[in-house]
Parts: structure tokens; sequence; C-alpha cells
């Protein structure tokens, strides 16, 4: 991609929920099928969830989201369930796929570089970190999700202008009221928004994608095989079975990402039960219950602040039968999960 | 000769054959079927794998096309099959816990299960016997090094 090659910049402005996933779903073939690259931008009008392609719908809480009135549609790429509302401003960036590197982790620094000098052109320090998020200190600020859709590569992403944290939490099934208030409490701490003007930042994006893939920023709108492909979309995205998705394995335990290093597991049998946070991949809290304390849980619980997962599972299994109870479910943690 | 080699630093297994772009190796099975899997410089590649996707046992899928998917660091794509054939067996256990696959990309880390339709006429899209194998691999390896792509 270079001279005088067209990047295409297609505003949608605001749109309904299910077109504010469509839409750039429809470009992704687009671009697929011969289409310039493109730079797209959409605000939903309304609040809705979405749910990456891979995950399970039971991840999120149905009963919060018919309450609300919050439509939940399943996306062609990657990343978790996530809550979207007119405070936020979506940006996709749509590339063939043999433009991007090989490699996924250099595809994505590719394809968010110039999303960061956006940011800074807007007056945020966003970084990409050593896991790929865009964060400001240790708070995420965007969420994106990646994919390749035909012969397409695609990133879309997010500028925060404003965040209710607590519809966020809500959207996500927690297992208990324990799991759900840990929830709610490192979504608050590790998710910023960014309140930035969002017509510049969109500006800025379009000067930093045109001059990183040294293309020729041009306005577009959809072609007619997008135009096509977004009615298939519409009726594919409101379909039980697509909102299904995939049958997948029973996960054996509840465990939830809200940053890289930064995530959140529970689980329990019969006699025992444990909520543990993580931040930079080591205990923030944990909460233990078992049948068999006898005042020891407080100490245990405190004892586990600053361990790694394998210390933490060694720590409780030295002190004691219930601890042993409690450190064979803490095994069925994934920290690889948490990236 | 040894059945393993060092290519490069990446393990290459000479019991099977391969198809470098789409990063996956294929081994012959009893009974005419093929066991389906990443090579390690995929793997290398992809990132950290968290979910892994095949259609279902019975699904019939072109040389060339998608016959499921797979994400890491948060990016979905395509898993391409490497011949033409129907899907008899997938490997649930990967599906459960991807990173079996990094642990051990060539035994416990399989895919799906194969019938060819026609193995022999599509063979030559994949690449066997050590010297062309190795020479391969490298090439692909050296190719990756040069765009950069091997560096993080």
């Amino acid at each position: 991609m270079t001279g005088s090659e067209p990047l295409r910049v297609v505003d949608f402005g605001d749109a309904a929920p299910l077109r504010s996933q469509t839409l750039w779903h429809a470009v992704a073939y687009g671009v697929s099928g011969g289409a310039a690259p493109t730079l797209s931008f959409v605000r939903p009008s309304d609040p809705y969830v979405s749910i990456g392609y891979h995950r399970r719908l039971d991840e999120v809480d149905l009963d919060t989201c018919t309450a609300n009135d919050w439509p939940v549609y399943r996306r062609m790429i990657g990343g978790g369930p996530v809550y979207l509302d007119s405070g936020q401003l979506f940006f996709q960036i749509t590339v063939p796929v043999k433009a991007a590197p090989a490699a996924r982790r250099r595809a994505l620094r590719w394809l968010l570089a110039p999303a960061i000098e956006a940011y800074h052109a807007v007056g945020i320090q966003a970084e990409l970190d050593e896991h790929l998020e865009i964060v400001v200190g240790d708070r995420k600020i965007c969420g994106y999700g990646a994919g390749q859709i035909g012969d397409a590569a695609i990133v879309a992403g997010n500028l925060i202008i404003d965040f209710d944290h607590d519809a966020a939490a809500s959207i996500l099934r927690a297992p208990t009221l324990t799991a759900r208030d840990e929830l709610a409490h490192l979504i608050r701490r590790y998710v910023a928004a960014t309140p930035a003007d969002p017509s510049t930042f969109k500006a800025a994006a379009i000067d930093a994608y045109a001059q990183a893939f040294e293309l020729t920023p041009r306005e577009g709108v959809l072609n007619p095989i997008e135009r096509d492909r977004l009615d298939e979309l519409d009726q594919r995205f409101l379909t039980q079975s697509w909102l299904e998705g995939q049958s997948r394995p029973d996960p054996v335990a509840w465990q939830v990402k809200i940053r890289a290093g930064v995530w959140m597991f529970a689980a329990a049998d019969r006699e025992a039960e444990v909520v543990v946070c993580f931040a930079n991949d080591r205990v923030l809290r944990a909460h233990l219950q078992h049948a068999g304390f006898n005042g020891s849980r407080p100490s245990l619980e405190a004892a586990l602040a600053g361990l790694t997962l394998a210390e933490a599972a060694s720590t409780l299994d030295r002190s004691g039968p219930p601890g042993r109870s409690l450190a064979n479910l803490i095994t069925h943690a994934d920290p690889g999960r948490s990236l | 000769m040894s059945d393993e080699h060092n290519v490069r630093g990446f393990k290459v297994l000479l019991d099977r054959a391969y198809h470098l772009d789409f990063h996956l190796w294929v081994k012959v099975s009893e009974g005419g079927s093929v066991r389906v899997g990443m090579d390690p410089l995929g793997l290398d590649t992809a990132g950290t794998l968290s979910q892994l996707e095949f259609a279902a046992a019975g699904t019939v899928v072109a040389r060339g096309e998608p016959f499921g998917t797979l994400e890491a660091e948060k990016f979905v794509g395509p898993i391409r099959s490497p011949l033409s054939g129907m899907i008899v067996a997938v490997n649930a256990e990967v599906m459960s816990s991807p990173g079996i696959c990094e642990r051990d990309p060539y035994v416990d880390g399989w895919f799906v299960e194969l019938m060819p339709f026609d193995f022999e006429g599509e063979r030559d899209q994949l690449t066997e016997g050590t010297v062309t194998l190795v020479a391969a691999f490298a090439a692909k390896v050296d190719e990756y090094r040069r765009q950069g792509v091997l560096a993080e």
C-alpha cells in the first residue's frame, strides 16, 4: 500500500445497534473483494452488547440485557462480551490481509500504531503496552477486537468518551454476589474513559492512518457488494443460531478478563468456594469460603495477596484440609486465558 | 537420519507432510485418513492461542477453505484446509485447552482428522521428504526473519 492509492474513509455517524455492527462487517467483505483499504467510524445510537466470535453466550447476563432492552449481537472478530453505547465512538481499520504482517502481534502493532497517534493528537497519552492493550498508565482506555473476514484483516476499537462502568459490569454473568461486586470494582479501577472531542479524534485518525499506510484519504460510501452483504448480515446477526454460536465445551470454572494481566476467577464445590482477583497476574484479593474454617480465613486471605497463582495454590495446600480443598479449586484457573 | 530436525530453532518432524503457507502438518493415519495440526512456526506467528473452533465431524471441506477458526491476541482468523475431504474427527481437548497445541503441537495438539478425497492428487501442494522439507521450512523461517515477523 503505497503512493497515490486511496484510503477510503466512511463515517457512518450514529447508527442503530445492529447496524453499528453490520456496517463495518460489510466493509470487510468489500475490502476482501477488492475495495480500497478503509477507515470507518460509527457511534451506536442506543446501548447494546456485543460478544466475540468464539465466546459462549452464557458469559453474558441475558436477564440483565433483557430487563434493560439491550440487544446482544455476536461479532465476527475476537475479544469478550462488551457493553456499547453512544458514549463510545468506534473506529475500524480494514485492509487486505496480504498487506498486513504475517505474525499477529506484528499485524496488531501495525494496525493500532496510527490509532495511538490519534489519541496523542487529542491529548491522550495512550500507549500500546507489551500485552497489546491500549492504556494510559495501568488503565485500559480502548477495547478492541480483530480478525480476518474473507481476505480482509480488520481491527475495531473505540474512543471511550464516557463509560458506564456499572452497565459494563452488569452485562457479564457472575456466579456469586461477591464475584459481581469484585467485577464491578475491577472494571471501575482498570477501565477509563478519555473524554476527547470525537470529531478531532476522527480527523487525527484519518491523518495518522493515511500517513502510516502511505495512502490518500478519500471520503467514500458502501459499494454495491457491501450493500448486498449488509442486508445478509442484518438478517444473519438476528438469527438465534448465529447468536448462540457453535457449541463449545463447558468451562471448568468461571473466569473473566478485564484487561491483560487483570482477571478474576471463581469456582465452588459442595464445601468450598473461592473468588480471586488478579492484577499483574498476582493476587489482588481473595475471598475464601469453607465449612471447615475456624477463624483462620481472614489471615489466609491476607496471606494470598501479592502471590502468583502457583504460589497461592501452594500456600493454600500447606494450610490444612480446608486450604487443600481450595487449592484444588484454584488449579482450574488458567492464567493463559488472562492474556 | 533422525525423524526430528531442528530447523532454525523450530522442531520439525519428518514423518509427515506440511502445508507451509497454512502452517499445517498432515500425517497419514491408518485407514487412509490424515491428522492435521499446526506447525510450530505457525504457532509462533499466531501468538498465544485463546480459542479454537473446528467444523463438526461429517463436514466436507475443499482444499484452501476454512475448516475452523483460531483466536490469538483477540484476532480471529480462519484455519484453511490443506486437503479436500471430509472431517471424520475433531480434537475436543484442544478446543477446551488450546494451550495443548503450544505444548505438544505434533501429538496431543492435533486439530482434526480428515478423510481426503484425493490425497495423491493434492499431495503436490504439500512439502515432504527430509531434504526438501528442511530446506523449504528453513526458507520460510528466513523469510519471516527478514520481514521481522519473528522478532517478538
